[in-house]
């Protein structure tokens, strides 16, 4: 196999969905570490970046699920999902309800230029717990955990 | 009296013609081969069987795993927990084979 060869990269079936995954939860996670920060610290700069983190992880999770839809349909032939599979599939849909709603929150306040909700933080620690376990179950069906 | 000998020798000559098939039968048939997948791995790695053997590979891993050979001689569908595939190999040779969905999960058959 050639890693640099466009066909592989292409037609690697679920390959694109394990590469793809690690975009969402990055920005998610610095979004969240930016938000906490600029909580503590009040400056405008950092929660601009947690809100262009947000951005970047909502958008990317687009790619994410189509991939990972793809994946259930082609590397596995749409076996009807039970186990870890269909808790992997459960959890990364509630893991992207979380940051399209983290976004969407943020998305309307600077609309709005009225101040942050304090109920976002927990939605936002509630993300990341789900992400991180949506993750790790990612890690088993992959074979690298 | 001499009637009842020739039973005994036609009794005798079935019952070794039996024997004989069923020794021929035994060895026409190679036994079957079964192949675990569990834990991310095929166990043994390599099996060795003769040549019209029958190599039957079953999934006893939580998630699901496929068996595929390199050269495309074979190639199963995707195996849920507790599924099976058999495979029989009418040629002699090395066949290296893989799961699709891990590729990182190797095996070989060599068929002798």
């Amino acid at each position: 196999m050639n890693a640099f060869d466009p066909r592989t990269i292409v037609f690697a079936k679920h390959a694109q969905h394990v590469v793809l995954i690690h975009f969402p939860i990055a920005a998610f996670i610095t979004a969240v570490g930016f938000d906490y920060a600029a909580q503590w610290t009040k400056k405008p700069t950092i929660a601009a970046a947690a809100y262009f983190n947000l951005l970047v992880a909502a958008a990317s999770t687009v790619p994410v699920m189509v991939t990972g839809l793809g994946a259930w349909q082609w590397a596995l032939e749409g076996l009807p999902l039970k186990g870890v599979l269909l808790l992997h599939l459960l959890l990364g849909a509630a893991s992207s309800a979380l940051i399209a709603a983290s976004c969407w929150i943020h998305w309307r306040q600077r609309r709005h230029e009225a101040a942050l909700p304090a109920y976002r933080l927990p939605v936002e620690t509630a993300g990341v717990l789900i992400v991180a376990l949506t993750a790790h179950l990612g890690g088993v069906l992959a074979g690298v955990s | 009296m001499k009637g009842r000998h020739m039973r005994t020798i036609l009794y005798i000559g079935v019952l070794i013609a039996a024997c004989c098939g069923v020794a021929a039968a035994a060895q026409s048939k190679p036994a079957a081969t079964e192949i675990t997948i569990d834990n991310f791995s095929f166990t043994p790695p390599d099996a060795k069987v003769p040549v019209g053997a029958t190599v039957t590979w079953a999934n006893h891993d939580d998630i699901p795993h496929t068996v595929v050979s390199t050269d495309k001689v074979f190639k199963s569908k995707v195996l849920d927990s507790d599924e099976k595939y058999a495979y029989t190999f009418s040629t002699a040779g090395t066949f290296t084979y893989f799961c699709s969905i891990h590729p990182k999960m190797t095996g070989r058959v060599i068929v002798q």
